[in-house]
């Protein structure tokens, strides 16, 4: 797996190299775009580019990985920003993830109904 | 756990009987205050005080949500509402709560030091393109492939019915059981609709729904420990009742009181979204969030698509110089090059310090030929220390 992303950082290096010389070559001035200004750190932004590509890379493997259909995963992966795509690359493991109101174990149970009725938590709908 | 009920039993005999259950019951509510913090109002700007008293956007449809499913159930109810269906009597205050508009007059030395803050670095955009660029060849030639969406210029067409079981297969991870925030900022992108995070304060919330707009939000109904994520639509508020009005879950119309909202918001860092369509700026979105969800739509959709949001974004904020950088840069690939450098030179004489204007500024110039003014602009760029000095002086020696 690291041999591979290895290579495919190299095939990405040259890929990007190639593509700002004919960048550079068109007219599109060589204009900073409205991203790239925002970002904090320019210093290695060729190497940024990379991570980015191969954290789009990750993010779809790990979609795949949590059941998202293969038609599905490469436009939901393309509509992430740079910054989205990063973090879920880093910690999607660790990102809540929305799914509302499910049952809970009875222990917890107990505990949840005094913290409804305290006013800190909101599980059961008859509490207000 | 420091009961010694098993060691001192002939005690405890004497006590009435309902008392052990009492007892733990109040140690457990004196633990869950300890951790949790109370649950009290949160405390409001005085501003705040000042919106209407009471507002509820009673045309917000309603998608209750299935099993799990309360992610693509809270996108399809702010979807499919837009703030042309406002109710003529609702009453729409002209301005947004003081404090929030504060912080539309940043300067972009502010940007970057929120951006260190929050660890969020943006790079450039062409390793996004490469991605994407293969993915409309490896799509399958299938009619409802969302990929249409994103292949459809922006605002153009209003996908009509969606609905949360749509978007199950684009928000939805069934591995986690549930949608995480990226995406839900992404999907709304694919929907044509631009998503702004809110400041995370109670007022900034209650701004929003004066202003028109439901807010996305997401909560922890449980405790940190056995968390309970859950996103719902505020639709409504009742000021002097100090009540919440809400679509969530699979209750239409769910009202809870502030303080039992903030203590189970704030567990997700008071995370909430607005939507808008291209063109519309909502009342009260920060600078720097609004550059942000505007330069992600740009990245999906393109620079023609984007462009009469940062015009709208440089009409309300109109000290925001990022603003008009982008509107700059969306300008020269819209193939508007004198729009281009009127942009820049606004955001340059908002901020003068903002090398990167300076430098895109001296890059069209150049690229018009003008160079005499092309070098006047990049030796302003050159000459501000930052992370564009050097391109700007490899510029200068390439005039």
């Amino acid at each position: 797996m690291l041999h591979l992303r290895r290579h495919v950082a190299i095939l990405l290096i040259a890929v990007f190299t190639l593509g700002s010389l004919h960048a550079a070559a068109a007219q599109t001035a060589g204009l900073v775009s409205t991203e790239s200004a925002l970002q904090a750190d320019t210093a290695s932004s060729d190497r940024q580019r990379i991570n980015d590509v191969l954290a789009r890379a990750d993010v779809q493997d790990q979609l795949l990985a949590q059941g998202v259909s293969v038609d599905q995963v490469k436009d939901r992966v393309a509509a992430l920003s740079d910054a989205e795509a990063r973090q879920m690359a880093d910690r999607l493991d660790a990102m809540p993830a929305g799914s509302g109101v499910v049952g809970a174990l009875f222990a917890v149970f107990v505990i949840l109904l005094v913290t409804d009725i305290l006013g800190l938590t909101s599980v059961f709908p008859f509490t207000r | 756990m420091s009961f010694r009920l098993p060691v001192k039993p002939r005690r405890l005999s004497r006590l009435p009987e309902n008392a052990r259950p009492a007892g733990v019951l109040l140690w457990l509510a004196c633990l869950m205050i300890l951790l949790g913090g109370c649950a009290g109002s949160p405390a409001l700007q005085q501003a705040t005080y000042r919106l209407p008293q009471h507002v509820e956007l009673e045309n917000v449809p309603f998608y209750p949500q299935e099993k799990y499913q309360c992610g693509p159930a809270a996108l399809a109810t702010a979807l499919n509402y837009s703030p042309a269906d406002l109710p003529a009597d609702t009453h729409r205050p002209g301005s947004f709560a003081a404090g929030v508009l504060e912080a539309d007059t940043v300067k972009a030395g502010a940007f970057k030091a929120d951006n260190l803050k929050t660890g969020n670095l943006e790079v450039d955009r062409p390793s996004a393109d490469s991605s994407r660029a293969d993915s409309p060849g490896a799509d399958s030639p299938g009619a409802d492939s969302p990929g249409a969406d994103t292949a459809t210029p922006a605002g153009s067409v209003r996908d009509t019915d969606i609905t949360a079981q749509s978007l199950v297969s684009e928000v939805f991870l069934p591995g986690r059981e549930g949608s995480v925030q990226p995406e839900m900022l992404a999907t709304a992108r694919r929907h044509q609709r631009i998503a702004y995070p809110i400041r995370p304060t109670f007022d900034a919330l209650l701004g929003h729904v004066a202003a028109g707009d439901p807010v996305i939000v997401m909560q922890n109904l449980s405790l940190p420990a056995w968390p309970m994520w859950h996103y719902a639509v505020v639709i409504g508020y009742d000021l002097p009742d100090e009540t919440l009005i809400m679509r969530s879950g699979e209750i239409r119309r769910h009202t809870l009181s502030f303080g039992r909202f903030d203590a189970t918001w704030q567990r997700s860092q008071r995370w909430g979204l607005v939507l808008a369509e291209p063109g519309r700026i909502p009342d009260g979105v920060t600078a720097r969030r609004a550059v942000d969800a505007i330069s992600s739509y740009e990245s999906l959709h393109g620079s023609g698509a984007a462009l009469s949001s940062w015009r709208a974004l440089t009409r309300a904020q109109p000290r925001n110089a990022m603003a008009y950088f982008g509107l700059g840069n969306a300008s020269f690939h819209q193939e508007q090059p004198q729009n281009a450098i009127q942009a820049f030179r606004r955001a340059v004489g908002i901020d003068e310090e903002l090398g990167v204007a300076w430098l895109n500024l001296g890059l069209v110039y150049r690229q018009q030929d003008k160079t005499a003014r092309a070098r006047r602009a990049l030796e302003k760029a050159a000459a501000l220390p930052g992370d564009w000095q050097a391109k700007a002086r490899s510029a200068l020696d390439s005039l």
